[in-house]
């Protein structure tokens, strides 16, 4: 696995560019750095500042190459390079809280905000006006937004929130698009509507994810759950109660197959089971190498005793790869039905990728449908 | 035999939970309930018991086994560690963590 430390400070959010040879990324601060890859090293190549409080969440829309950031200063900018600068655009997005998350559609003619504001911000381009707008869905979210996706519709959105549920309500915009075709989560889908809404699990919902084919999702809640919504099988929801710490971040990399990260700091693969409609836990994706297992002498252990208390062996350091909780997980090949690499950030300020192939060899119990 | 009896309270005690249930006093009962059974194992036989627990039934141990903690008499502390390293060793911190988010409490 590669990894890369980038910072000694938490990454908060990061967006890869279409080709991956750039990562836009927050330092844990009002501006966004974006690296490019130059063989081996990273080299930081722009910085774009324009907010005026933490960077939440970026994205970068591959076809159109548009950055769209939003932070805790209430605002979102969409981001178009000009040459070799990237001018911003401000997005008006009528929140008295801070924007948590952003998201493009699928065919980058909206972006979806969640905010502390209870409610999500739908913006489109007004070609007459020359402007991006926004639209609310508001009811009936009671707490932050902090997670959203996109089903490949370009119409339907995933929305996970502090008030314990996960949402799917209709994002159809008639200014640009046209109406969308049934899909198994409803037919009749006007702006706003709500789709689908999971009986309230105990904990705040940190990450949401469409399936490829958009009819599952999964999402990761702070009670230390991962749950699974099936519209092929009428909505049923599969939860597991996991081992873990809470897990912050999830995504499908198969149709039956999601990796889960979190306060572990390790990313976990998770397996669906459409026919009993059950998810189970599938492994840890950072087995550390054995280091060889040395004896303590009698005046180690001695000193364990006096300083720690235990007579513990076991090892006070993390063995994972990261040193800190992992808190976003994007796909970078493959798609996520055939997800070859994934990429994970964190708290402890670095970036690592992920081979799905090296990971299944070298882990031989591991098993991805 | 002993042992059995005393699993076979264990299982009667959690099956017999009041999940939802509103009066604060038929919640003390359940817990006081339990916290006599839990008592009333021997060192030996806790493993045996916490593994014959299903996932739900091991979140619902390590809530009874947080709420004997609050709430101590003499001697249980020592016992309720014990059953909190086996149900911990089962249910991992995952348990733990389901025991501070839960809204509806034991």
């Amino acid at each position: 696995m590669a990894y890369h430390s980038f910072l000694l400070e938490p990454i908060s959010c990061h967006a890869w560019n279409k080709d991956r040879t750039q990562i836009a990324l927050c330092p844990n601060n009002h501006e966004v750095h974006i690296y490019r890859k130059d063989g081996a090293k990273w080299s930081k190549v722009h910085e774009l500042k324009e907010h005026n409080g933490q960077v939440t969440g970026i994205d970068w829309a591959p076809e159109s190459n548009r950055l769209v950031t939003c932070g805790t200063d209430r605002n979102a900018y969409v981001w178009t390079l000009k040459g070799n600068v990237w001018k911003p655009t401000l997005v008006i997005l009528r929140i008295n809280r801070a924007a948590r998350c952003v998201k493009w559609s699928p065919k980058e003619n909206k972006f979806a905000v969640g905010s502390g504001s209870r409610l999500i911000s739908i913006c489109y381009f007004e070609q007459e006006n020359d402007w991006w707008v926004c639209k609310h869905i508001k009811k009936p979210i009671r707490s932050t937004v902090l997670s959203l996706d996109w089903h490949p519709n370009n119409v339907l959105l995933a929305a996970g929130s502090c008030d314990f549920k996960c949402r799917i309500f209709s994002a159809y915009i008639k200014e640009v698009e046209e109406r969308p075709s049934p899909t198994p989560w409803g037919s009749k889908m006007p702006f706003g509507e709500l789709m689908f809404e999971s009986s309230s699990s105990c904990g705040w919902v940190h990450s949401i994810c469409f399936s490829a084919s958009g009819s599952r999702v999964a999402w990761v809640s702070h009670d230390s759950t991962l749950c699974l919504a099936d519209a092929g099988r009428k909505m049923a929801v599969a939860s597991l109660c996991t081992e873990t710490l809470p897990l912050l971040a999830v995504t499908f990399i198969t149709e039956n197959s999601l990796v889960a990260a979190g306060h572990d700091c390790c990313p976990m693969l998770f397996t669906y089971e459409e026919s009993q409609g059950a998810l189970s836990f599938g492994g840890k994706l950072d087995v550390p190498k054995q280091s060889s297992q040395r004896g303590l002498t009698a005046r180690e252990r001695f000193q364990n005793l006096d300083k720690k208390a235990s007579s513990d062996t076991a090892n006070a350091t993390l063995d994972t790869l990261h040193k800190n909780s992992i808190s976003q997980i994007s796909v970078l090949t493959g798609g996520k039905d055939k997800c070859s690499q994934f990429c994970t950030t964190g708290m402890d300020g670095g970036m690592s990728i992920w081979d799905v192939k090296s990971l299944e060899s070298a882990l031989k119990d591991l098993k991805i449908k | 035999r002993r042992t059995g009896e005393a699993l076979r309270a264990f299982h009667t005690a959690l099956r017999s939970s009041p999940g939802s249930a509103r009066s604060q006093a038929m919640k003390e009962q359940a817990q006081g309930t339990m916290l006599k059974v839990l008592t009333s194992f021997k060192s030996s036989e806790i493993e045996q018991a916490v593994n014959s627990l299903d996932r739900n039934g091991v979140d619902l141990l390590m809530k009874y086994i947080y709420k004997g903690f609050e709430k101590p008499s003499e001697n249980s502390s020592a016992i309720l560690l014990q059953w909190h390293e086996k149900a911990l060793a089962v249910g991992g911190l995952g348990s733990i963590i389901r025991v501070l988010t839960a809204r509806k409490t034991v």
